[in-house]
Parts: structure tokens; sequence; C-alpha cells
């Protein structure tokens, strides 16, 4: 068999087939193709749209979610929270005695620690230009007042001082709202230091043991009062026919005449420049007693006071005190801070930290404000401070001495 | 695409049909399943009418490559009593369509080698022991023999 023998055998082999007729199927087949292709590529597209949308959805859902997560928090760094509520007022309970050292810091001009310092200059040829803090040192029978300025440099009035009832003339509300002028009550008189000009003024009043001293807020005015007497004396520049010394209605408590605001119990009251007080707002606490003077910052006016039976802070061996916050802003809340006791009953030391103590009825003052925010007060032993905003407490210094009086020379 | 067919695909479509029907008949030794890739051969030319260069080794390129793939497992011929037919049966696909596109389609080996994909010295001993198998098969003598 040769080569040119094959294709004649092939064709043989299929030369019976049918002749097909593929044309019209083949063509009518690759529409059916190309419509079900271009079916696809539709359906396709509108998959992806479909899928492009609910991602996009998706993406914005968590992306709203996370500008959830990365809104400011409605509360301060450190918020803690309210341990619950008194007479319908939200109520923090402060550190237990002896835990002070540990707490967090409030920078002052105060230092760690408040003591009577070792360099000090004469107030005429070291002026102050704002006073954050006063003490007295006790000289012979009479008490010579050292001044703090801002810069943390100490400075001694040429004032010598006489107890009043027995006890030293140093009242919370010495400084005044600008923290050039020291107020001090004296039997009979009341007497200023000016900061920043060395001056000292001698205001004679009627007879009388004036214990506290209050500044309104005009820096031209001080309350002083006694018990059972009280008077407005214009120290600076009096109105036209304002007498420089005016009676003003006093309180048996020489501590709660005080400007601009007053607590007492049922209401707190605003002072009024004509020697009144009115009513400024209703005030429903369970007081025993109040300890020390109303202080006041721009919105709220605070002081302490020995508590009833707190159910609520239920305590072993001592009276509650409660230092009250209150508004004087209605947008603003008001608060309590409870002060705690000793975890043990009676307490114990264990070596680390201060000895632990009872929190006496008298212990503990409203001594003034840092600012709006931090309300200034003291304990046994140190000057603490509530943040109103976060509801911590922070150590402002260790106090080494009886007593102080705080200005505003404290803002660094 | 149109739904009447286009006069130029009918032209080309009719003038080759019938030709490539038997070779792929012969291909792999079932009608049915020739027309059917034939079909499916000309359907896609047809999606792709108006964009292929070569509709000539598009086609064919689609109707014999799945003749060499190792799955085309199906008996040729089968209950053929054709003595041509039945030496094409003892051939293996790869030798059968090699065999049938050198000798009934007359194309040169070089052609073959590009229509299928296979190297030219594949399709050389394809194509030669086809020969000798298919001569044997028809009690031909050795292929040596053949001149």
């Amino acid at each position: 068999m040769r080569r040119e023998d094959v294709q004649p055998l092939l064709l043989q082999a299929a030369d019976e087939l049918p002749e097909p007729e593929l044309a019209d199927a083949a063509w009518a087949a690759g529409v059916r193709v190309s419509r079900r292709r271009r079916r696809t590529v539709v359906i396709s597209v509108i998959a992806f749209i479909v899928l492009a949308i609910v991602a996009s959805i998706l993406i914005q859902v968590g992306t709203s979610g996370n500008a959830d997560d990365i809104t400011p928090p409605r509360t301060p760094p450190g918020y803690v929270e309210a341990s619950g509520q008194i007479s319908g007022i939200d109520f923090w309970v402060a550190p237990p005695p002896g835990s002070e050292r540990f707490l967090d810091r409030l920078e002052t001009p105060l230092g760690d620690r408040l003591e009577l310092p070792d360099k000090v200059r004469p107030l005429a040829k070291h002026t102050l230009n704002s006073v954050a803090a006063v003490v007295l040192v006790k000289q012979g029978d009479r008490y010579a007042p050292l001044l703090l300025g801002a810069d943390g440099s100490w400075a001694k009035a040429d004032v010598g001082l006489v107890a009043v009832g027995g006890e030293s003339p140093l009242s919370p509300g010495a400084i005044s709202p600008y923290g050039r002028v020291v107020a001090f009550p004296q039997p009979g008189e009341l007497i200023t230091v000016n900061a920043s000009t060395a001056e000292i003024s001698h205001f004679p009043l009627s007879a009388g043991e004036f214990r506290s001293v209050s500044w309104v807020q005009d820096e031209q005015r001080v309350l002083v009062s006694g018990p059972g007497v009280a008077y407005q004396v214009v120290v600076g520049e009096g109105g036209d026919g304002e007498r420089a010394v005016l009676p003003v209605s006093a309180p048996d408590d020489p501590d709660e005449a005080t400007s601009p605001y007053r607590m007492q119990t049922g209401a707190v009251m605003r002072y009024q420049f004509n020697g009144q007080w009115i009513d400024d707002s209703p005030l429903t606490l369970p007081v025993r007693s109040w300890q020390g003077q109303t202080m006041s910052s721009n919105s709220a006016a605070a002081r302490m006071f020995i508590a009833e039976k707190l159910p609520e802070v239920p305590t072993r061996v001592s009276q509650p005190q409660v230092l009250a916050a209150i508004s004087t802003l209605r947008t603003l809340p008001s608060r309590l801070l409870v002060l705690g006791e000793p975890q043990d009953s009676p307490p114990t030391y264990e070596g680390a930290g201060d000895r632990p103590f009872v929190r006496e009825a008298g212990c503990c003052v409203v001594l003034g404000w840092y600012d709006d925010s931090n309300v200034l007060f003291r304990v046994h032993g140190w000057v603490l401070a509530w943040n109103l905003d976060s509801g911590r407490v922070r150590r402002v210094t260790e106090m080494r001495v009886d007593q102080v009086a705080l200005g505003p020379g404290l803002r660094l | 695409m149109h739904d009447t067919v286009d006069p130029d695909f009918a032209s080309f479509v009719d003038a080759r049909q019938g030709r490539w029907l038997r070779t792929a008949y012969l291909v792999y030794g079932d009608l049915n399943r020739a027309e059917e890739l034939l079909l499916r051969a000309f359907t896609q030319l047809s999606v792709r009418w108006t964009r292929v260069d070569d509709p000539d080794a598009f086609v064919q390129r689609m109707l014999y490559q799945p003749a060499m793939r190792p799955w085309n497992r199906a008996k040729p011929f089968p209950d053929e009593e054709d003595p041509v037919k039945r030496a094409l049966a003892e051939l293996t696909p790869a030798q059968r369509t090699v065999f049938v596109l050198l000798h009934l389609e007359e194309l040169t080996e070089f052609e073959v080698s590009e229509l299928l994909g296979l190297s030219h010295t594949a399709v050389h001993a394809h194509g030669m022991s086809a020969f000798g198998s298919f001569r044997a098969s028809l009690g031909a003598g050795d292929w040596r023999d053949a001149r």
C-alpha cells in the first residue's frame, strides 16, 4: 500500500455520511449563547453594584460605630461614680483618714508640705501681687501674719495681732477675692494688710470679739462678725453716702456671715450690699450643725456640715461629716462629699502611710476654691481638693501649721 | 448579533460542513459525537464571527483538539465490519487524528502540528506509526515497504 492509496480508502469509509445542515442551528445556538453571556454580564454588574452598595452601607455603619467610640466621653478623665444620693443630691465618699499621702497631688505654691518658712522677708521690702496663703506665727502674746505669694516666696506683715477669744485671729475668708488684701478680725477693730503696698489699715468697730471675716465680691467691703454682732466695713472706695461701718443682721454663728452666699439650714442665701441676705434657693440636707464658713466660687457655694445619721453612709465611731457643694446655677448639679472614717475600729496602724484617726467634729472645714471645679478643704493634717466634675479627691499639701487661709494666688 | 443568520457565515458553513463532518467522523469514530463537536465549533464561531481572523483554523482547532485530550477514551467505530474503520479503530486517538488530517485533509505535518498543538517531531512520529499500523491492519505488509 502506498500513501496515495490511503485517501481513497478514507473517503470511501466516510462516504455514506448524510450531508449536515448546521448553519442555521449554529447561528441560532450562537444567538442563545450571546444572549446568555450578555445576561450574565448584566447580572454580574448589577450584583457587583448591589454588593458595593451593601459594603458601603456596612462600612458606613461600622464608621458610625467607631464615631461613637471616638466621641469625647461625657465624664472627665479619672471620673469616679457617685456612691448614691442623699436628699436627692449625688454624693461621693472621701478616701479614709490615713490615706491622704497616697492621693494624687494638686500642684500649688503651698508645695508638698506647708510649714513655717526659714526665710521670710518684710512685706514692706517684698510686696506680693497675689496672696496664695496666710499663716500666723506666734511671737510672744501676739501673732504675726506670714503671707505666701503666688511665686512661693514668703513675706511678713509688720503688724501684731492679738488672739480673739483665745483663738488665733485667722479666718478662712481672710484673703480678698483678687488676692491683694488680707483682713484680720480683732477685738473692736478690723485690720487689713495690702500685700501689694504693705499698707496696714485699722478699721475701728464697736467693742466685740470678732472672729470671722468674709470679703464682699467687689473687694471694697468686708463682713466681719462675732457672736451676735456683724458689720459690713468699707475698706476701699464705698458708694456716695455709704456708711463706712454698716451693722448687718447678725447670725448667732460668726462663721455664717459670709458673702456672696451663705449656706444655712433650709436655704442658700445671697448677700445684698445693704447688709441683708435674701433666699436664693431652698436647701434640704440632714444637717445637725454647720462647720466653718461658706466659701463661694462663680458657680457654687461650699460648706462643711455634721450630718444626722446617714443610712446611706453608716459610721461606727464618728458622726458623718459632709462637704456640701451647692450649685448656684440652675444648670449645674449640686454634690456632696462624705468624709469617711478609718476602715478599722479602733484604727490600726500597720506602718504604711499615716496613722489613721477618727475625723472628729470640727476637724474639717472648707478653705476655699482652687477654681470653679475644685473645692479646697482641710482635714486632720492635710489640705485636700475635691474635683466636682470627676468626683476625685487629691492632696494639696500636708499641714504643719495650725491654721491657714487660702487665696486666689494658689492657681499656678 | 442578529437573530437571522449572517449570509457570509451561512456560506462559510455550507462550504465546509460536509468535509469536516467526514473528517471528524473518522477522527472520533462516532458520527453523533462528530456532529455535536462540529455544531459546537460553528456555534462558537458564530458568536465571534466578525472578530475571528482565521475561521478555518478556529473551527478545526475546536473540532480536533478534544481528540487529543487524555480523557477521550470512547471506543471508536464500535461494531463496525468495514476493515478501514477497524484499522482506524486500532490506532491511538493521537495517531488516528494525525493520520486522518495528513491523509484526508491533506494538511502538512507543520499545519497539523500547529493545529493540534504538537511538535513537528511528534506529528511525524504519530503519522509514521499510524501509517504502519493502518497498513498492517489491512494486510498490506510492513510500512517500511511502502513507497
